[in-house]
């Protein structure tokens, strides 16, 4: 690897980093230091460009676009964390109980694939139109059963190549039980698959949550999102494109910074892992 | 080869099996029954019963299970509340679109993707390499809808150079004109899988042209081009045309969003309407006509592999 490559991944990475560690900072402490209340209408101040008053211009109600993008970011990482966490707590048990029992597995892996077989968006809004009504707690159940399957070929693939390593042989002879295999010597290893994938996770639910909103069929429209915000600004796309713009370069960052960490972490942890995750 | 083909096709036989039963288990969780959602809240309770009857949800789970799988075997995927036609008629007035946006998108997916890759796998490392590296992974993370409305106000809005929404059919008008329309949602598209085509052309291509019998080319005097597209690219033809396979998926979904964004009348803007307005039918067509077509694509590709790698047939 030349030098230059490696200044540019350590860049890239400190790149990521800082903007994940200030969007997380946003998230918290955003509705205490935005500059105008972000559900506040103002008609005289509407679709107004960016300007000093205004960083970010305002819609087409007047409010300003800065102080909503701002306190959007939290609905975004809850949702993007949501769904991650529901990824692990199905896809992980499921993952390592098919990886381990080869009969299950088969059968398992079946499902997985017949469920990847859906597009990810087609499944999401089936799930939702299911569900019945948009809101937070359906749209993290619809793309996380559209991610756990994900996760669980990860940790699948994992389990089946960490279960013929000697050590977990040698726990056997010794007489350990299958529970102990697969607590102590299994899901120990999976760690670094998992945290890697769990990224990858992150970063493709937020899109496809924000494509939800976007679509009109996530979390409510009152919420301010980004997907939401973009979906209300179509109207005006021409006269104030600025509706548009900023939460979508505010969620091409996160989704960026995502990968690279993603990426970094998995070269890393663990460079075998290119060919699973 | 032949008993590639037969375990392939038993394979995909049951991955459409399991997905028709995943679609009847979804279309059990709607809450309500169909027949009260469909009449409305004025309905009569006589209305509904006599609607469960034609429909036959009066009768025990397994018998509408078999009756649904009877059903798509023959072709009928039942019928859309909203339309009030057969929901398989309905995709096929819709198909044309999203067939076109595709086929333009995959263009755009291979024509920048491919050499994009290989000209950074020749000057591994290179300003070039980096900067080509650097725009895949934020290709990678842009969301296709927002490039869609970025290209629409910048090329339809300001520029007035293309069209920024709709789409007349060219088979119906026979103008072929109209597929101008289709040029900025298909770039839109097709970007965002471009970036992942890139980077496997790359790691790929990098592969590849370590080989001795790239040295060998080289040794005999070969000229570069010759080399890299004659000798390199064709062996690392497998790894990315498992990728553009793969980029199905991910075409389709976001070909949902970005015919929503350029108002395209197409199967993805219409899985859309059919969620707003409950139109619980069409979405277990559209979901079955999707996934069935995807399981075809693989095992298609899955043979064409084995044709081209004959060790492929041996695993």
């Amino acid at each position: 690897m030349g030098f230059a490559k490696l200044i540019l991944r350590r860049k890239t990475l400190l790149f990521a980093v800082g903007v994940l560690f200030s969007l997380v900072i946003i998230s918290v402490f955003a509705p205490y230091f935005v500059p105008y209340d972000p559900d506040a209408l103002r008609v005289v101040d509407r679709l107004k460009p960016p300007s000093v008053n205004h960083f970010f211009g305002t819609d087409h109600f007047g409010r300003d676009i800065f102080s909503r993008v701002l306190v959007g970011t939290r609905v975004t990482f809850i949702l993007g964390l949501s769904i991650a966490a529901f990824a692990l707590v199905f896809g992980v048990p499921i993952g390592v109980l098919s990886g381990y029992y080869d009969r299950l597995g088969m059968v398992v892996m079946r499902v997985i694939d017949a469920i990847m077989a859906f597009p990810a968006i087609i499944l999401a809004l089936a799930l939702m139109a299911i569900m019945g009504k948009p809101g937070m707690v359906n749209v993290i159940i619809a793309v996380g059963m559209v991610w756990a399957p994900r996760m669980v070929r990860v940790v699948y693939s994992s389990t089946l190549s960490l279960r013929e390593n000697t050590y977990v042989e040698a726990a056997r002879a010794l007489g350990a039980s299958s529970a102990r295999i697969l607590v102590r010597h299994i899901a120990v290893n999976l760690l670094s698959p998992v945290i890697v994938q769990s990224t990858f996770t992150f970063a493709f639910s937020i899109m496809e949550v924000a494509a939800l909103n976007f679509l009109g069929v996530g979390i409510p429209p009152y919420v301010p999102s980004w997907g939401g915000m973009m979906n209300e600004g179509r109207t005006y796309i021409i006269r104030a494109p600025w509706i548009i713009l900023f939460p979508g370069v505010f969620l091409a960052l996160s989704v960026l910074s995502f990968n690279l960490l993603g990426d970094a972490l998995r070269d890393r942890l663990d460079p075998k892992l290119r060919n699973i995750v | 080869m032949l008993s590639y083909i037969v375990r392939r096709a038993a394979g995909m036989v049951v991955s459409v099996l399991l997905v028709v039963t995943i679609t009847f288990i979804l279309m059990q969780l709607i809450p309500g029954d169909p027949a009260s959602v469909l009449l409305g809240p004025n309905a009569t309770p006589e209305q509904i019963e006599a609607l469960k009857r034609t429909w036959g949800l009066d009768r025990p789970i397994w018998v509408q299970f078999y009756k649904y799988f009877a059903n798509f075997f023959r072709g009928n995927l039942g019928e859309s509340i909203f339309f009030r036609q057969p929901v398989l008629r309905i995709i096929g007035q819709r198909a044309e679109t999203s067939v076109f946006l595709g086929i333009m998108a995959l263009m755009v997916v291979v024509g920048l993707g491919i050499p994009a890759g290989v000209i950074a796998a020749v000057r591994p490392n290179s300003w070039v390499d980096n900067s080509l590296l650097l725009l895949a992974l934020a290709g990678a993370s842009i969301p296709s809808f927002w490039l869609g409305l970025m290209l629409m106000v910048l090329f339809a809005g300001k520029l007035h150079l293309l069209p920024s929404s709709g789409y007349t059919s060219v088979i119906a008008t026979g103008n072929i004109a109209n597929l101008k329309n289709l040029i900025l949602p298909a770039f839109a598209l097709g970007f965002v899988n471009a970036a992942l085509v890139a980077r496997t052309a790359r790691s790929s291509m990098l592969d590849v042209l370590r080989a001795d019998y790239i040295t060998t080319a080289r040794a005999k005097g070969l000229r570069d081009s010759v080399v890299i597209l004659k000798h390199a690219l064709r062996n690392a033809a497998i790894p990315i045309t498992t990728v553009i396979s793969f980029t199905f998926a991910s075409l389709v979904s976001g070909a949902v969003v970005t015919e929503n964004v350029f108002a395209l009348p197409g199967v993805g803007s219409l899985i859309v309407q059919s969620v707003l307005k409950r139109d619980y039918p069409m979405i277990q067509g559209i979901m079955l006509v999707v996934a069935v077509l995807y399981v075809v694509i693989n095992f298609v590709t899955d043979l064409t592999y084995a044709f081209l790698d004959p060790r492929i047939r041996y695993r």
